[in-house]
């Protein structure tokens, strides 16, 4: 193992750990080696490559102790609440309140993949009727039954209306399984038309003042059943305090976003980067520990870029990528064919923008919620895309389609023409279900064929 | 700095394509087929001895080998891998300097490849997911039909009222088709049906229009019928590459060549 940025496996962090506990690395709580999780089965970590700096062992930490950080939350006297498919705007409104923790329950759709499929939970979902045609997040299923992964929330609240069929589906399912929950509606997102009050969104978009209003209506009753949930009043001064605080989880990943994506020697792995802008959701359940977890990441890249070090070679080809991977191995695949993450869309992009804090606190969350490239048209999210590769200089783009993953069918498409209109860049689509072993090189050929591709168009 | 010509070998799971290079031409000398299975590098290995050879080529005097296809990392002897997207647009531009959209369509899968005035790769699409788009379809008809492949599409030339397949996956079109026997559908009618549906399939893939000239590449090529059903389907001409197996082959040679060059 080398001094330097490396890429290592989880055997090679039992020696890693030991160098930087020798050095006297300072640990938070729930520090400790990698390792330990496999003994919570999850088996995936073992084929993965990680970034072997303490930021990245943080991180990992963070992210797989979020189970035992919830369990502990309640036993400390914390409500749990399950903010579902709405990416970011109702943990915001949750945080607000102290005696509250949330967490996104749909993020279970990765524990198929980390526990190499042995939870069963896939299984569990076929016997409640949601099959494999199913997006992966039917696994929250499975977890709801078993409990065996996060602790039952006592509340649950489910955006539905502009969201894709299969969630609504799977939403129903565990309600009629008699978990009850609170539906509120966010409507399709759509231009103002003539005579209408236009509103400006973050991000970009824009929206008739009704839509705006409407999606205020429907967030003021979640407000207030937060409110009733944690006993306590959620004002107008709580939620601005919410707001700034998340504003600045959002602030720090756009600097380790544009910091990471713009650097000629890429200074942090894809894997790490896409685990980092998952925690803008729902914080892994803690807010504080966001901020100093992503601080680090982006101390550790600064220290790499001013060093001149890097990961990854400097003719990688640079891939804007579109949509999360169910299996995460795909991300070090990706690496391994000669490309690297500059500039990504991963359905949630609005959670990375900054919220509104020179306006009333339900307007600004309001404007955040329809902000959601989601609840709009595919050509709008392709124009958020476009944007964003013009930015980060990207050579080629990814669309991961999500199996069984309604919304993606015909997005994949739409936006891969708008794209090649635009920039005249490849486009290329894969499938990748939550285990790639047994498609591994089909994906290796064709993360390679655009790597080819793109090398070969610089020589124009 | 050596004088004469050097053999550049490259070499592919199931095909091996040498050539030369003397100054600037690159010229074929040896090329050769073999069965795929399970033992890729023995298989290849044997293959690339057997054309050594025959065209009376020494080993030592191989500059570079370039493997490619979905077995390229299990050639050992390979110097180095290159996909076969980058390759079948290499050798597709050497038969037919004009090319721009190829169709390549083998036995496990089946490619879209655009190309730019230039002659490189714009975008790509691939599928081998689905064995509605590929061979694989033919080799069901003709296991159930109790025919030869190659021997389809002289029998689908006699069609007079192809047959619609409705399913989208080969298995269950295998069951719509005894279906059909059953009800004394003309073999030649199914097969065309057939074409049609793997024509149907690769459509997905390409959209509604192609760019100009359209080249037919991979092993279904050979398949009588192929090209006038993918012509039916796109509404626009495509042009049988020469020698359609080795297209991929011949772009590793050439690719080797002037890795070399």
């Amino acid at each position: 193992m080398r001094d330097g940025p490396e890429q290592i496996t989880l055997r090679q962090w039992d020696q890693r750990y030991q160098q930087l506990q020798k050095a006297g690395i300072d640990q938070p709580s729930y520090g400790g080696p990698l390792s330990r999780h496999i003994e919570d089965g999850d088996t995936r970590l073992l084929k993965l490559r990680y970034d072997n700096s303490a930021a990245a062992l943080r991180l990992w930490n963070f992210l797989l102790t979020e189970e035992d950080r919830l369990h502990e939350a309640r036993d400390r006297g914390k409500k749990i609440v399950g903010t579902m498919k709405d990416l970011g705007t109702v943990p915001v409104m949750a945080y607000s309140l102290d005696n509250v923790v949330a967490f996104y329950p749909d993020g279970a759709w990765w524990i198929p993949c980390v526990m190499e499929l042995n939870a069963g939970l896939l299984s569990i979902a076929d016997s409640l009727g949601i099959d494999e045609s199913f997006c992966p997040v039917r696994a929250m299923l499975g977890a709801f039954v078993t409990g065996a992964h996060f602790p039952i929330p006592e509340l649950l609240i489910c955006s539905v209306g502009a969201t894709c069929d299969d969630f609504s589906a799977i939403a129903q399912r565990l309600n009629s399984l008699g978990y009850p929950m609170l539906w509120w509606e966010i409507p399709h997102r759509r231009a103002p038309e003539p005579g209408e009050e236009s509103v400006k969104l973050p991000g970009g978009f824009s929206a008739p003042r009704c839509q705006v209003e409407f999606v205020k209506s429907e967030l003021q009753r979640v407000r207030k059943a937060l409110e009733e949930f944690a006993g306590q009043c959620l004002s107008d001064e709580k939620l601005s305090a919410g707001i700034k605080k998340a504003n600045q989880v959002r602030r720090l990943l756009a600097q380790l976003r544009r910091l990471v994506f713009t650097a000629g020697l890429c200074p942090m792995p894809a894997l790490e980067m896409l685990i980092a802008e998952m925690l803008a959701i729902h914080f892994c359940s803690d807010r504080d520990e966001t901020i100093t977890v992503v601080k680090e990441l982006l101390d550790e890249g600064k220290k790499r870029i001013k060093a001149g070090t890097g990961l990854l070679g400097a003719d990688a080809a640079r891939i804007f990528w579109v949509n999360p991977v169910a299996d995460l191995q795909v991300m070090n695949l990706l690496e391994d064919c000669g490309g690297r993450i500059c500039g990504t869309e991963y359905m949630f992009t609005h959670a990375l923008d900054a919220i509104p804090q020179d306006l009333p606190p339900m307007d600004a969350l309001a404007r955040m919620a329809l902000a959601d490239p989601m609840v709009g048209s595919s050509a709008d999210r392709a124009s958020r895309i476009c944007a964003e590769i013009r930015r980060f200089d990207a050579e080629a783009v990814v669309i991961s389609r999500i199996p069984g993953a309604s919304h993606c069918v015909l997005e994949g498409q739409i936006i891969g023409e708008i794209v090649q209109a635009e920039f005249d860049v490849p486009v290329l689509e894969i499938e990748v279900p939550s285990l790639t072993d047994s498609i591994a090189q089909a994906l290796r050929t064709r993360l390679e064929a655009l790597v080819e591709t793109v090398r070969e168009r610089r020589k124009r | 700095m050596d004088i004469g010509p050097e053999p550049h070998v490259k070499r592919v799971a199931k095909y091996l394509a040498c050539g030369f290079t003397a100054g600037s031409r690159f010229q074929v000398v040896a090329k050769g087929l073999t069965d795929q299975g399970v033992a890729q590098d023995r298989l290849t290995s044997e293959l690339f001895d057997r054309l050594l050879k025959d065209s009376k080529i020494r080993k030592k005097d191989v500059r570079k080998i370039v493997a490619t296809g979905y077995g390229r990392n299990a050639v050992s002897i390979a110097d180095t891998t290159i996909t076969e997207i980058t390759c079948h647009a290499v050798g597709v531009r050497r038969l037919v300097p004009n090319a721009m959209t190829i169709i390549d369509i083998g036995g496990e899968d089946s490619k879209l490849i655009r190309l730019d005035k230039s002659g490189k790769v714009r975008d790509f699409a691939m599928n081998d997911r689905c064995a509605a788009g590929t061979g694989r379809f033919l080799e069901v008809v003709a296991r159930r039909l109790g025919v030869e492949l190659p021997r389809l599409g002289e029998m689908a030339a006699h069609t007079r009222n192809p047959a619609a397949i409705s399913s989208m996956c080969v298995v269950f079109a295998e069951t719509e088709i005894i279906g059909l026997l059953t009800a004394g559908t003309p073999a030649e009618d199914i097969i065309a049906g057939v074409q049609a549906a793997i024509a149907a399939r690769v459509m997905s893939m390409i959209g509604r229009k192609a760019d100009l000239p359209i080249v037919f590449t991979g092993g279904v090529a050979m398949i009588t019928g192929m090209d006038r059903a993918l012509e039916s389907a796109l509404g626009q001409e495509v042009t049988v590459a020469p020698d359609p197996q080795m297209t991929g082959a011949l772009g590793a040679a050439i690719l080797a060549c002037n890795q070399v060059a």
